[in-house]
C-alpha cells in the first residue's frame, strides 16, 4: 500500500512536466472560467440591476418589496404550487404503482409513453384547455352545451398537475425499481397482505423519492409563469407578475427585484430536494431488484382499479391535448365549427424554415457542449477531487433552480458590451441553453462514476496512458449512455424553451419556439400549432432513437441496470426545468 | 471506442467553427456601392426591425423591391422591447422600431435610446402625430372601440353597446374583457384619453363603475379581440385596425366605434440611436411616410394613415373623425406612472 502511494506520488511529479498535464490544467481552467462567466456573472448582473439605478446604488426597489400586494402574490403562488405539487405527486404515485405491477412489455410501453408526454412546448396545454373547455370549448360548449369558465386558480392547478405527472411518474418508477425486493418478499413471508405491504414497506421505502418529487415540483410550479398568464384570469401569482412587469413596467429594476423574490423559495425547496435524493442513493445500496410483476403480488381490486383508472385518465388527457394541437394546426374555427384548412401550414414560409433550422442548430450544439462540460465537471470534481470544484459544481446547478426568464435577462445585461458583445448572435442562444442545462450532464455523470471502478483508470495509468489519455480513452467511452441521456435532455429542452431566450432572440437569430410564442400571443393559434406540432414531431423522433440506443446499452451491460434506472430519474429531473 | 471519440472531437470542432462563423456574419456589413441611382442608394443593406404593427410585414416586400434594402424583423410588444432596451442600456442590434404603443416611445426617447430624424415627408402629416423634436413620427392612427361577438350577444339576448357609458350597464356583467392598462400600451392610451376627455373625477368614477362588469383584465392588448373571436367574451375593448377586421372574416365578430368619443393612439416609427445603418434607416422612415409607402402600408393593414392626402380605408368608413379625442401625447406620457398608480389603488389587482 505504502509503495503504491509512493509510486503515485512519483508519477505525479513526473506528470507535472508533461504536456498532457498542461492540457489538463487548461481544460480545468477553461471549465471554471466558463462557469463563472456564463453562469455566475449574468446572475450577479441581474441582481445588480435591481440595486443600481442608472449608476447610483439604491435599495429603493426593495423598500416596497413586501407590500400587501406582493405578499398576496406570494400567498397565491405558494397556495397553487403546494396544491398542484401534492396532487401531481399523488397521481404520479398511482401511475408509477400501476406501471410497477404491470407485465414487462406493457409496463415498458407505458414508461416510454410517459417519456414522450414529457415533451410539450410551453403554453400549448393552456391553449388546449381553453379550446376544449372554454366558454366556447369543443367539449363544454360543442358537445355538452355548457358555458364554462376555466379561468382561475382551478385551471392553473389542473394544468400544472397534469404537466408534471409524466416526469414525476418516471422518477417514482425508478425509485420503485430500486427497492430491495427482499424487503417486499420478507414482508409477505411474515404474513402481511399486499395492501399492508404497499403502505408499510413500499411507501416508506420510496418516501424520500416522493418528497424529492414534491419539492422539485414545488420549485417548478413557483417559477411557472406561462400557465397562470393564459388561464389564471384574475388570480395572479408571483412568477407571472414578474414576467409581466418585465414586459410592461417600463422599469427593468423593479422587474429584476420581483424576480429576485422568486429565488429564496426555489433554493429552499431545492435544498430539501437534494437532501431527499441523497437518501435514495444510500437506501438502494446493495439492493436486490425484482420487477413488481415478478413478485407474485396481488393488489386488492379497489386499489388496482383506482391506479389503473388514474393512469387511463392521464393518458386520455394527453391524447386530448396532443390531438387538439394537431387539430388546431389544420382547422379554423368558423362560427363555432371546425373547418379543414391548409392556411396555417402554407403560412409556414421561409422565416419559419430558417427559424426551425436555427432551433436545431442551437439545440444540437448546446446538447453536445453541455454534456461534455457536465461530464468533465463531474470528473474533476468527484473523480480527481480537485479543491474548490464542489463550489463550482454548485454554481453550475444554479441556472436549473432559478426562473428561466431571470437567467435570460442576465445574459442581456451581461453581454451587451465589448469585449463580450454577444447580443443578437447565435452564440448567445447556444451558450444560454448550454449552461442552463449543464447540471443534467453533471448529475448523470456523477451517478455513472459511482458505478465505474476507479481501478480501471489506475490500470490504464499503470499501462502508461497519460492522464489526458485516460480521460479520452477510458472515461468518455464508459460514459456513453450518460452522454446520450444528457444530450437528449438538453436538446429537448432547448428545442421547446421560451422563457430564458425570449430576450435573446432578435430578427437575426430567431428560433422556432420564440416564433411560436409570438404567434400564440398575437392570436395566430393555428400557425402556433403548426410550429408546436413540428417541434413535437422532431423532438419525439430524436428521443425515440435515443431510447432505442439506451435500451441496447442496457442489454449489453445488465449489471448497470439498477444504476441506469436511478440515473435516469435523476437526469430527467435535471432536465425538467427547461419548461420555464 | 476510438471511433466514438473521433466523432466527438470532430463534432466539437464543428461546434467551435460554427460558433465563430456566426459571429463573423454578424460583423459583416454589406458594402454600399456608390454608383447607384438615388432610389437604390442602400442596395444590399440589411435593416433590423422590431415590429409591433400587425400586418406590416405584408408591406415589407414592396419596400425591399423599391429600395433594395433588406428587412429582417421580429414582432415584439413595445413594452417588452423597452425592457430589453433598458437591459442592454440602449445598445440594441435593431435599427428601426416600427409601430406599437407611443408611451414606450416617449419613455425610450427620455432615456436617450432614440435618434431624432425629421423626415422631409413630415410636412404632409398632422403635427399631432409627431414628436416635436423628431424622435418619432406617426405612421398611422389607431382608433379604439369595441369588438363584439354577435352569436354570443344573440344567445345572451343582449344588444351591442353603442357608447362607453353603455359598457357600465349591469346587463353586461361578466361579458366584457379589456386589457390591463399597466401591461397594454393601447389600453393605457384609452384610459389616458378618457381622463383627458372627461376630466379626472368623472373618468375615475367611470372606470370604477366599469370595473364591476369586468371579471378580469387581459394580460395583453391583443387578447380581448382573440377572446371575443373565440366566443369567450361577448364584448372586448380594443384597438381597431386591419387584423381586427380580418377576424370578422372567420368569426361572428363586428367592430363598434363608440358614439360619444373615440380614443386613439398613433402607430409610431423611430430610429434607434445605436444603429449602424442610420442613412438606410432614414430612407426607410422616408419611404413609409411617403404617399406611395403609406398607400402600401394601408393595403397591408387597414388603418387611417398619418398623411392627410391618403384616404381612409373602406373598413374605417364607419368612423366619424369628428369624434376623435383631442389627445395630448406628451401629457399621456408624463402622467403614466401617476395614472397607473391610481389605477392600482382604485381598481386594484384583477
Amino acid at each position: 500500500m505504502e509503495t503504491g502511494k509512493a509510486i503515485w506520488r512519483e508519477r505525479r511529479v513526473k506528470s507535472l512536466l508533461s504536456s498532457g498535464f498542461l492540457i489538463e490544467k487548461a481544460i480545468v481552467l477553461l471549465i471554471v472560467v466558463f462557469i463563472l462567466l456564463f453562469i455566475l456573472y449574468p446572475i450577479f448582473m441581474v441582481i445588480s440591476t435591481s440595486v443600481y439605478n442608472r449608476g447610483v446604488l439604491s435599495f429603493e426597489n426593495y423598500s416596497d418589496l413586501l407590500s400587501p400586494f406582493n405578499l398576496g402574490l406570494i400567498r397565491n403562488s405558494v397556495f397553487v404550487a403546494t396544491l398542484s405539487s401534492l396532487l401531481g405527486t399523488f397521481f404520479a404515485f398511482c401511475v408509477a404503482l400501476h406501471v410497477f405491477f404491470q407485465k414487462r412489455k406493457w409496463g415498458e410501453l407505458i414508461y416510454r409513453s410517459l417519456m414522450i408526454t414529457m415533451i410539450s412546448p410551453p403554453f400549448i396545454s393552456a391553449i388546449a384547455l381553453i379550446m376544449l373547455f372554454g366558454r366556447r370549448g369543443l367539449i363544454t360548449h360543442g358537445i355538452l352545451g355548457l358555458s364554462a369558465n376555466p379561468y382561475g386558480w382551478q385551471g392553473i392547478v389542473l394544468l400544472q398537475t397534469l404537466s408534471q405527472i409524466s416526469l414525476a411518474s418516471i422518477m417514482l418508477i425508478s425509485a420503485l425499481n430500486s427497492i430491495d425486493s427482499r424487503l417486499i418478499q420478507a414482508s409477505r413471508d411474515l404474513g402481511a397482505n399486499p395492501t399492508q405491504t404497499v403502505f408499510r414497506v413500499i411507501l416508506p421505502s420510496i418516501f424520500p423519492a416522493i418528497m424529492s418529487v414534491l419539492f422539485l415540483f414545488f420549485t417548478m410550479n413557483m417559477a411557472d409563469f406561462g400557465t397562470p398568464i393564459i388561464i389564471g384570469g384574475n388570480f395572479n401569482v408571483l412568477a407571472a407578475e414578474a414576467y409581466l412587469k418585465t414586459f410592461s413596467a417600463h422599469d427593468i429594476g423593479k422587474a429584476a427585484t420581483l424576480s429576485v423574490l422568486l429565488i429564496p423559495p426555489a433554493i429552499v425547496a431545492f435544498y430539501f430536494y437534494r437532501k431527499n435524493i441523497g437518501k435514495i442513493n444510500t437506501l438502494s445500496e446493495g439492493a436486490r431488484v425484482l420487477k413488481g410483476a415478478e413478485l407474485n403480488f396481488r393488489l386488492p381490486l379497489v386499489i388496482k382499479a383506482f391506479i389503473g383508472g388514474v393512469t387511463g385518465a392521464f393518458f386520455f388527457c394527453m391524447i386530448l391535448k396532443y390531438g387538439i394541437i394537431f387539430l388546431a394546426a389544420t382547422t379554423t374555427n368558423v362560427s363555432g365549427e371546425l373547418v379543414f384548412t391548409w392556411n396555417h401550414i402554407e403560412a409556414f414560409h421561409y422565416r419559419y424554415v430558417d427559424a426551425l433550422y436555427r432551433s436545431l442548430h442551437m439545440s444540437i450544439i448546446a446538447g453536445l457542449l453541455s454534456s461534455v462540460i457536465g461530464i468533465l465537471l463531474s470528473y474533476y470534481t468527484h473523480r480527481l477531487k480537485l479543491p474548490l470544484m464542489k463550489s463550482v459544481e454548485f454554481i453550475a446547478s444554479l441556472p436549473y433552480i432559478i426562473p428561466g426568464l431571470f437567467f435570460g435577462l442576465g445574459y442581456i445585461v451581461a453581454f451587451h458590451n465589448e469585449p463580450l458583445l454577444l447580443t443578437g448572435t447565435m452564440a448567445i442562444l447556444v451558450l444560454n441553453c448550454t449552461f442552463r442545462h449543464i447540471s443534467v450532464g453533471n448529475k448523470a455523470a456523477n451517478a455513472a462514476f459511482e458505478n465505474i471502478d476507479s481501478k480501471l483508470e489506475m490500470a490504464a495509468r499503470d499501462l502508461g496512458t497519460s492522464r489526458i489519455g485516460v480521460l479520452f480513452n477510458v472515461i468518455f467511452p464508459l460514459l456513453k449512455s450518460s452522454f446520450l441521456v444528457s444530450f437528449i435532455n438538453t436538446f429537448t429542452k432547448s428545442m421547446t424553451t421560451v422563457g430564458p431566450i425570449i430576450f435573446l432572440a432578435t430578427p437575426r437569430n430567431m428560433v422556432s419556439s420564440v416564433l411560436m410564442f409570438h404567434d400564440i400571443t398575437n392570436g395566430r393559434y393555428g400557425l402556433g400549432a403548426v410550429v408546436a406540432s413540428l417541434l413535437i414531431f422532431i423532438t419525439v423522433s430524436v428521443n425515440l432513437v435515443a431510447i432505442k440506443f439506451l435500451s441496447k446499452e442496457k442489454e449489453e451491460k445488465p449489471v448497470t441496470d439498477k444504476f441506469l434506472g436511478k440515473e435516469r430519474g435523476e437526469k430527467h429531473v435535471a432536465g425538467a426545468k427547461g419548461f420555464n | 471506442m476510438k471511433k466514438w471519440i473521433t466523432v466527438l472531437l470532430v463534432l466539437l470542432l464543428v461546434v467551435s467553427l460554427t460558433a465563430c462563423g456566426d459571429q463573423e456574419i454578424q460583423g459583416e456589413d454589406p458594402v454600399v456601392s456608390e454608383e447607384q441611382n438615388s432610389d437604390r442608394l442602400f442596395e444590399g443593406t440589411t435593416l433590423e426591425l422590431l415590429v409591433a404593427y400587425g400586418g406590416a410585414e405584408n408591406a415589407f416586400d414592396a419596400f425591399m423591391e423599391a429600395t433594395g434594402i433588406e428587412i429582417e424583423w421580429m414582432s415584439m410588444s413595445t413594452g417588452a422591447a423597452l425592457s430589453k432596451l433598458q437591459a442592454e442600456d440602449g445598445k440594441t442590434t435593431a435599427d428601426v422600431w416600427f409601430g406599437g404603443g407611443v408611451d414606450s416611445y416617449l419613455n425610450a426617447r427620455d432615456l436617450g435610446y432614440l435618434e431624432p430624424y425629421k423626415s422631409p415627408e413630415l410636412s404632409a402629416i398632422n403635427p399631432q402625430y409627431i414628436d416635436e423634436d423628431g424622435y418619432f413620427a406617426g405612421l398611422a392612427l389607431v382608433p379604439a372601440g369595441f369588438i363584439v361577438n354577435e352569436d354570443l350577444l344573440e344567445e345572451l339576448g343582449l344588444e351591442a353597446p353603442k357608447t362607453w357609458q353603455d359598457l357600465t350597464d349591469p346587463k353586461y356583467k361578466g361579458e366584457i374583457i379589456m386589457a390591463d392598462p399597466a401591461i397594454s400600451g393601447t389600453q393605457y392610451a384609452i384610459v389616458s384619453g378618457t381622463i383627458q376627455e372627461l376630466g379626472e373625477d368623472e373618468a375615475w368614477s367611470y372606470f370604477q363603475e366599469l370595473d364591476k362588469n369586468i371579471d378580469f383584465y387581459a394580460k395583453g392588448g391583443g387578447e380581448p379581440q382573440q377572446k371575443v373571436a373565440a366566443g369567450e367574451f361577448a364584448i372586448g375593448v380594443t384597438a381597431i385596425h386591419g387584423r381586427t377586421f380580418n377576424i370578422g372574416e372567420t368569426s361572428p365578430t363586428r367592430e363598434v366605434f363608440a358614439e360619444d368619443f373615440i380614443p386613439w393612439t398613433p402607430a409610431p416609427v423611430a430610429i434607434f440611436k445605436n444603429t449602424d445603418n442610420l442613412e438606410a434607416a432614414k430612407a426607410l422612415v422616408d419611404w413609409f411616410l411617403s404617399r406611395e409607402g403609406q398607400e402600401i402600408l394601408k393595403e397591408a393593414d387597414a388603418r387611417i394613415m398619418a398623411r392627410d392626402d391618403v384616404d381612409p380605408p373602406e373598413e374605417m368608413s364607419g368612423l366619424d373623425r369628428s369624434k376623435l379625442l383631442d389627445f395630448d401625447l406628451e401629457r399621456m406620457g408624463r402622467e403614466r406612472e401617476d395614472i397607473l398608480n391610481e389605477w392600482e389603488e382604485l381598481i386594484g389587482d384583477r
